[in-house]
């Protein structure tokens, strides 16, 4: 009896054991919460480059309009002066910290958030030419849906509560690509994103008010891009934090066999 | 049969389940998940190490001294070949 007992609590204990890099590979996939501070920096930064470049675009433009030539030449001189800054910071920016350094942010961010914890990493994704390639023809293509969007949409030919449900074409794509790109650093929790975004479009398309019209229709797409992104990386967060307990339950140690024997 | 000692050790199996699972961890996560006493990780890390299961990085993360640890592949081999032999062991006991 005893015998059949100790048996069952062995292979308990095994099958407990087997569980260790599971949830060891869950718990490191999902410490996301750098990830969204990067992507709200980008958002940010690129949210900073469009008012660095359409000031003075726009000033250049009612200069000329009002024939008031020193007002458009010096808008002129700003615009190609932020363009010429933004270049630079991009080309600073690509060599110090993408291709062979990628991921440098990411730990330096990591380590001042869960630095306590210790860091547990998941292999990075190899990088191919192929990829790269593909990367930047998603983002073309994703820049030129976004803005053809935006201005079908000023000239009337789309309606502005449709804004966000044509967007799904062009950003669900790019986000389910990026989810491959950075394979197996991010978990596929990563895809709650993409899905809630879906969803938010279907529900307007059904015919539920959840758009703005007017001058904030420009929030149509940028707060479901914001608010499911948090949303997502929180509940990444809140899973890693199971992940953690899990693993530290099944990596949990019997007294006396620990002396490094 | 015989198994491996280095492995079958509790806490040693533990680190290096762990480390099947992840690229690296890094001394803090290994201490903090497993509960030990520095000393003791240091001293089932340097056996590890020896047996050729564990490979130690050091670096420097923001000025600071950090160590990592990746399995390498004769300690994917090893645990494996651990497996097996416990799951036979289960099948014929």
């Amino acid at each position: 009896m005893n015998n059949k007992q100790n048996n069952k609590s062995q292979d308990q204990n095994m099958e407990k054991l087997k569980e260790i890099p599971k949830w060891t590979r869950k718990y490191a996939q999902n410490r996301t919460l750098t990830i969204p501070v990067l992507m709200v920096m980008g958002v940010l930064l690129i949210m900073f480059v469009a008012a660095l470049v359409g000031f003075p675009l726009h000033l250049a433009v009612a200069g000329f309009r009002k024939g008031n030539m020193v007002l458009g030449f010096v808008g002129i001189a700003l615009f190609v002066a932020a363009l010429a800054a933004v270049l630079i910071f991009l080309i600073i920016f690509i060599s110090k910290f993408c291709c062979k350094n990628s991921g440098l942010i990411e730990q330096l961010v990591e380590q001042r958030i869960y630095g306590k914890e210790g860091t547990a990493s998941m292999p990075l994704p190899k990088i191919r030419k192929k990829n790269i390639w593909l990367e930047i023809v998603f983002s073309v293509v994703f820049f030129i849906c976004f803005f053809g969007s935006w201005y079908l949409s000023m000239k009337g030919y789309i309606a502005s509560k449709y804004l966000q449900p044509i967007s799904v074409f062009y950003i669900v794509p790019l986000l389910v690509s990026e989810y491959f790109q950075r394979r197996p650093r991010l978990g596929p929790l990563f895809l709650i994103f993409p899905a809630l975004y879906t969803i938010h479009a279907i529900v307007i398309v059904a015919g539920v008010p959840i758009f703005f019209t007017g001058n904030l229709c420009m929030f149509n797409i940028f707060l479901p891009v914001v608010g499911y992104m948090f949303l997502a990386y929180v509940i990444c967060h809140v899973y890693s934090r199971y992940a953690l307990k899990k693993l530290k339950r099944a990596a949990h140690l019997e007294e006396g066999g620990t002396d490094g024997a | 049969m015989e198994l491996d000692r280095i492995v079958h050790e509790p806490a040693r199996l533990r680190i290096l389940m762990l480390l099947s699972g992840i690229d690296s961890a890094d001394f803090n996560f290994l201490l903090s998940t497993l509960q030990l006493t520095k000393g003791n990780l240091s001293s089932h890390i340097e056996k590890l190490e020896s047996a050729g299961y564990v490979k130690v990085k050091k670096t420097f993360k923001a000025k600071l001294p950090n160590t990592t640890y990746q399995l390498t592949k004769k300690g994917k081999g090893a645990l494996a070949e651990y497996w097996q032999q416990i799951d036979r062991i289960r099948q014929t006991g």
